[in-house]
């Protein structure tokens, strides 16, 4: 008995040093995108309220963009886990580029912390295009297969899963168009250039007026939008929405995990924080830990099934 | 929405936010002005501290670092020939030329007094008419974007220098750079070697940097001691007040320049560049003495210092009604907006009315004060590297150009690039290569083709949908005069020549 209750305190003592110093220096949160993108001023967000709640530590945003955000993707999947490097996550785009490229990392290569943003897409069109319904514009592509066109950011990302997923449960057939990003798609879109857009719903937030919103993408309707039916409401089984969140290498000390996810936790739980999130136009959804790794999970699936059925190079 | 605007100028003209721009002008002329680091940089380095400002003061220093940096590019490419920013390549045109005979000082007052009236033209377009300019963007799809990189593209041909056929070869190594990197719509990877470094393609910078600030510097290295000709040591920078009178004979420039800026400006992705190039080209055109064009002539260097300012607070005009940010700059200042939770849209002017038209406000403050502040004190302190030692003054612009490259995106792998184009770039200088058809093909070559790709899978692979529309025959007809006009002209013209005398 009393050997058991030194045994715990030793081993208490032994424990207590890494999780009291965690941290005892900066920890860098990986951006896999140029500073002033959404996922930095996610991160720069997030990093300044993580600050807080692990009381005082400092926590530094180092910007790695390249190849789509992979270079950065890489760098944290290859880095020590100990707490101090930290890197902002996207899916799906983060996991497709596993599928279409060769890449040094996969799903299981990282320690899933927290979830943020859940932005659904949208299947959209512009107010003067004539398009009232999904019904309709479905309609159109299945009288006349790949008559209408539909604009998109680049293609390998939730835009183009939301799609490609839609034509298929829909049994139509789309000309995918893809722009260097949504903005630009969404350009188009109001000029008249492409017939219609998936793009996630934030991107459609401010465009009211020129923008119909035909069908959110979700599980449920969203929010932002509450007027605006969801596929599934219409019949299509689709669900596709862009997630943002933060991870840290695979392997992460359980102590220092669980120190970063109550912090994360109490980060979310700051209404000062969800103010400013919504400020900048960001649907929340909140998941943490196993959840979020399941998620990925799943995503991961999707993006491979959709790679082996209709790769797109 | 005027009242709008009025109502926000009291906040804009309060002591912290004047002293913001202010600020932001300053540094942005030394940023423009040291080879490597741009606009770019300096703001994305700002983005991250505007968390805790005040939007306007944020705001402010933004505008103010823009315009300053477009004026600040024209220094070294006046006193150097190594322009400080891309959009700086066609100052280098005239500016080089008359600092050697010694008219140095002159030809920056051009480029500070160019500067300060494209971007307060600029300003005025963004204040008074960024919703119906904003109706322009939206006329240009894909297939409409294609033609004008081809109008481009044709109409500054002269760039091609006296050997077409170097020149043309120069074109082709700037549209072979703009083809490395994933492919524009499947992302295919394409003479990247397996670099992840290299599928997002060569920044603009990276090869300007080599490309044109390596060889004059390994010039000014080559002969540390060679005597050089007392006239380009020497400014001439006489007072701004007595050279104004002279500049006042380029109105119709900066009035052409300033409309080709605003226009270039509002079509996404063609950037400062172009539209220097092209005001130059123009007023090239139209000048009564065109061989003195290229040999120092001063209306050379007002024609391209105007549109590249022109361009600034218009190409805010697609970032803050669309969304679209047309040029690289425009794209970190709408995440330094993001970052005040002010979303870009429609809905942006009449939401937060105060920040938006204050921030009009500041472009138009920053250009102006471009003018005290560029003018003398810029001018003077920048000009007097020219009295640095050959080699210090060499080895100070290396290592800058190192930095400036290496922090574009934090890699080595981008500097080893650079040293690369400089090593091409030394050899073209020697074999007379001209060098601005390489820039010009990178960037509208990689413009084109996506263009030109998306509109062909818009109309699913038909070509007439290239022409469906009148903005595209439009262009097309421009394109054709651009390029058969001046023939034409000469045959009919020798023609009537010969007929007289027959």
């Amino acid at each position: 008995m009393k050997t058991s209750i030194w045994a715990l305190a030793l081993a208490t003592l032994a424990a207590t040093p890494a999780l009291a110093e965690y941290p005892e220096k900066p920890i860098e949160i990986i951006v896999g995108y140029s500073a002033g993108g959404g996922t930095d001023v996610m991160a720069r967000t997030v990093g300044k309220f993580l600050e807080e709640a692990l009381g005082g530590a400092s926590v530094v945003v180092k910007n790695e963009p390249g190849a789509g955000g992979q270079i950065g993707f890489t760098h944290v999947a290859a880095a020590k886990p100990d707490g101090y490097t930290l890197g902002t996550f996207n899916m799906p785009a983060a996991l497709a580029l596993t599928y279409d490229r060769a890449a040094d990392y996969d799903a299981k290569s990282f320690t899933y912390l927290a979830n943020f943003v859940e932005d659904p897409n949208t299947i959209v069109v512009s107010k003067s295009s004539g398009y009232d319904t999904l019904e309709a514009l479905i309609e159109d592509s299945r009288a006349n297969p790949g008559a209408v066109t539909m604009g998109l950011s680049s293609l390998g990302g939730n835009d183009h899963f939301a799609a490609l997923m839609m034509a298929k449960s829909a049994n139509s057939e789309f000309t995918l168009v893809p722009f260097k990003g949504a903005a630009l798609a969404r350009t188009a879109m109001i000029g008249g250039h492409v017939a219609a857009g998936t793009m996630a719903l934030s991107q459609t937030v401010g465009f009211e007026d020129q923008l119909k919103v035909l069908a959110v993408l979700s599980d449920e309707r969203s929010p932002f939008a509450p007027d605006v039916p969801t596929a599934k409401e219409r019949g299509f089984d689709v669900e596709m929405s862009s997630l943002r969140g933060v991870v840290a290498p695979v392997g992460l000390e359980p102590a220092v995990a669980d120190k970063l996810l109550s912090a994360l936790a109490a980060v979310n739980a700051n209404p000062e924080f969800q103010k400013m999130m919504a400020e900048q136009g960001n649907p929340m959804n909140y998941i943490a830990g196993a959840d979020f790794a399941a998620i990925a999970e799943t995503q991961s699936e999707v993006a491979r099934t959709i790679w082996e059925t209709t790769p797109w190079k | 929405m005027y009242s709008d605007l009025l109502h926000a100028l009291p906040q804009v003209l309060g002591l912290t936010n004047f002293l913001a721009v202010t600020i932001g002008v300053i540094a942005g002329i030394v940023v423009g002005a040291l080879p490597g680091l741009s606009a770019t940089m300096a703001i994305s380095v700002l983005v991250p501290f505007t968390f805790g400002l005040d939007p306007l003061v944020a705001l402010g220093l933004m505008a103010g670092i823009y315009n300053g940096a477009m004026y600040g590019g024209a220094i070294p490419a006046v006193l150097l020939r190594i322009p400080g920013t891309p959009a700086a390549v066609a100052t280098t045109f005239d500016g080089y030329p008359m600092a050697q005979q010694g008219q140095g000082g002159y030809a920056l007052q051009v480029a500070v007094v160019s500067s300060s009236i494209g971007g307060i033209a600029s300003a005025f377009a963004l204040m008074l008419l960024a919703p119906p300019l904003s109706k322009v963007t939206l006329l240009f799809g894909p297939a409409e974007v294609f033609w004008i990189a081809v109008f481009g593209l044709c109409s500054i041909i002269f760039l091609l220098g006296g050997n077409v056929v170097k020149g043309l070869i120069s074109a082709c190594f700037g549209v072979f750079v703009s083809v490395i990197g994933s492919d524009p719509i499947f992302g295919n990877d394409r003479y990247t070697f397996g670099y992840l470094e290299l599928l997002d393609g060569i920044n603009i910078v990276i090869l300007l940097v080599g490309l044109y600030a390596l060889p004059p510097v390994i010039d000014l290295l080559e002969a540390p001691l060679k005597t050089e000709n007392a006239a380009s040591d020497n400014l001439g920078t006489e007072p701004i007040w007595r050279t104004l009178p002279r500049m006042m004979r380029f109105w119709k420039t900066w009035i052409r320049g300033s409309l080709i800026g605003i226009w270039i400006g509002i079509l996404p992705g063609a950037g400062g560049s172009m539209a220097a190039f092209m005001s130059y080209n123009e007023a090239r055109r139209a000048s009564k003495t065109p061989d003195t064009w290229g040999k120092g002539e001063a209306e050379g260097v007002a024609a391209s210092e105007v549109a590249n300012n022109a361009d600034t607070a218009s190409a805010l005009i697609p970032a803050l009604t669309l969304g679209i940010p047309g040029t690289a700059v425009a794209a970190v200042m709408l995440g330094g907006l993001l970052i005040h939770g002010l979303q870009p849209g429609p809905m942006l002017f009449r939401d937060n009315p105060d920040v938006v038209f204050g921030f009009m406000w500041q472009f138009l403050f920053g250009a102006i004060l471009l003018l005290f502040l560029g003018g003398s004190l810029a001018t003077n302190s920048f000009a007097k590297l020219l009295k640095l030692p050959r080699p210090l003054l060499g080895s100070i612009i290396i290592v800058l150009m190192l930095i400036g490259v290496y922090s574009i995106h934090g890699r080595m792998f981008d500097v080893y690039l650079m040293l690369g184009f400089g090593a091409v770039g030394y050899l073209m200088d020697k074999l007379k290569f001209p060098l601005p058809p390489v820039v010009l093909g990178l960037i509208l070559g990689a413009f084109a083709e996506e263009n030109l790709r998306l509109a062909l899978r818009i109309g699913r692979g038909d070509r007439s949908g290239l022409l469906a529309n009148h903005t595209s025959q439009v262009l097309v007809a421009m394109t054709l005069a651009v390029v058969f006009g001046p023939g034409l002209k000469r045959r009919f013209w020798g023609n009537r020549n010969s007929g007289a005398q027959g």
